[in-house]
């Protein structure tokens, strides 16, 4: 173990300038490309807007219910391993919480009522605005 | 130590290379969200500074809230908007048509959304008509808290029966007058269209080079996003996401009629807010129809009004109803889930929806 230390350490003192240049290029390069071209559908965030604000971006990495106060009353946003939906909504029709899951960047659902709006965000938005 | 502070130098200056890498891929894209005419309207702006893009987008908006207090058709009952919605200048109209049968003045503003509206509903053959806003209310449509537990058949026989129609409407020296005390003016299907044309003469009379414009679903385009055209997604009147998406390209706008905008149920059945005038009934055959407008002066309110007529024809007539207001570019879904689609529509879009990419359950149709 310790003769496996002290080689890795020699190698070390025999890496020279050009050695560790190349090699944080290399990292800095698969970082890039990693950023680049590492893309999935599904989204990695959530962010909800109130009214004409954001009020908070969330990463869907978590389980958390989120209490928000709208227009006419309180909406309750879950979030879940991935997902995100309206669990509860003080308005009459229930249409944000009858959207159910969504999960791909992308999608999105309103409150008109209570004014409160989810939108999934991933790496690569599939489009720029949802006509409905 | 001089190989060490060398190595941190390298990581520095790695740091900083990809730092400007990052900044280098956040564009100049300004985003507003807000909500007027009772529907979520979003702008994008690509290409302005921040600063100035949030200055044009505001003004927008406040124009919009402006042509609502004007147009809106019915009251809100939320609270803080009691004072501002009281009484907008359609609904004075309103009230004089079933009251005093005498002329009403009226803004040079009103006078020409009307006498637009009007040709439009007549071109239509009635099937686009802003006239029917008492059937509109049986249904009670006309509040934020829509749907009925009874659905009143007597009345809305009596009210087809009346057969409310822009045709009973005249225009002129600044005044409107209705020879039908049955017409009660909605503007619903119409004003949004105007505001959508009212934002790009705007954003072009600024110079502004690109920009997207969404109002409640309805999307009109300025230039691009950047080197790629501005894309939008399609709506799936049963799912949460996009059915399809498109490129739309400058001076192009797009809308969509769907019995899932504005419904209740009853009985287990959908009622949707688009009624047909001659039955009195919403319309039960259709979940959606899309229409692209090509660039034309109106073209905003085109892609409001357009939809409507052939998402109240039956399917036999819905390719006339397209004609009338020459519409080349559309899409229908029907009950069954099953796509109607003009072959020049077709090549626009791009299906995300798997059935539908293999052509199953699609049909083509020469416009």
């Amino acid at each position: 173990m310790s003769n496996l230390l002290h080689r890795s350490k020699a190698i070390y003192q025999q890496l020279r300038i050009g050695d560790w240049l190349i090699i944080t290029f290399s990292l800095a390069i698969i970082f890039l490309l990693f950023q680049t071209l590492w893309t999935t559908e599904r989204a990695t965030k959530v962010q909800v807007r109130l009214s004409d604000k954001i009020y908070g971006t969330y990463s869907l990495n978590q389980n958390r219910d989120i209490s928000i106060q709208g227009v006419i009353g309180t909406s309750v946003i879950s979030i879940a391993q991935g997902k995100v939906r309206f669990s509860k909504s003080p308005c009459h029709n229930q249409y944000c919480v009858h959207q159910g899951w969504l999960v791909r960047a992308g999608q999105a659902a309103i409150c008109l009522p209570n004014q409160v709006s989810l939108e999934l965000i991933g790496e690569n938005k599939p489009y720029d605005s949802l006509n409905y | 130590m001089r190989k060490k502070s060398l190595l941190t130098l390298a990581i520095l200056a790695l740091m900083a290379i990809t730092a400007i890498a990052i900044n280098a891929n956040k564009e100049p894209l300004y985003h507003a969200q807000s909500y007027v005419f009772g529907t979520l309207v979003d702008i994008s702006i690509y290409g302005e500074s921040d600063a100035h893009a949030s200055a044009l987008a505001n003004q927008i908006l406040q124009d919009f809230q402006q042509l609502h207090h004007q147009l809106h058709a019915w009251k809100n009952n939320l609270g803080h908007q009691t004072r501002q919605d009281s009484a907008s200048e359609l609904i004075r109209v309103n009230t004089a048509f079933s009251t005093s049968h005498q002329p009403v003045k009226i803004s040079p503003l009103l006078t020409k959304l009307l006498s637009d509206a009007q040709a439009l509903s007549i071109r239509s053959e009635g099937l686009f008509n802003p006239a029917i806003g008492h059937l509109i209310s049986t249904w009670g449509f006309q509040q934020d808290n829509f749907g009925v537990s009874k659905i009143d058949a007597e009345q809305i026989q009596a009210l087809v029966k009346a057969n409310p129609s822009m045709s009973d409407i005249s225009l002129q020296n600044g005044e409107v007058y209705s020879k039908n005390p049955w017409i009660k003016l909605d503007l619903g299907g119409y004003a949004k269209g105007y505001a959508l044309d009212l934002a790009v003469q705007f954003l072009r009379a600024q110079q502004v080079q690109h920009a997207l414009i969404n109002i409640g679903g309805n999307i009109i385009a300025i230039g691009q996003h950047g080197s790629k055209p501005w894309r939008v997604g399609i709506q799936h009147p049963r799912q949460p996401a996009a059915i399809a998406t498109l490129d739309l390209h400058d001076g192009w706008a797009i809308g969509t009629s769907g019995d899932y905008q504005r419904y209740f149920m009853l009985d287990g059945k959908r009622y949707c807010h688009i009624i047909d005038p001659r039955t009195g009934y919403p319309v039960q055959h259709t979940q959606a129809v899309t229409v692209l407008i090509p660039p034309q002066p109106h073209a905003g309110v085109l892609s409001d009004v357009a939809s409507k007529p052939i998402f109240i024809e039956t399917e036999d007539k819905k390719s006339h109803a397209a004609e009338l207001l020459g519409i080349t570019h559309y899409m229908v879904i029907d009950q069954n889930a099953n796509v109607l689609i003009t072959k020049n529509m077709a090549q626009k879009i791009e299906w995300l929806d798997e059935k539908f990419k293999r052509n199953a359950h699609v049909k083509f149709i020469t416009p």
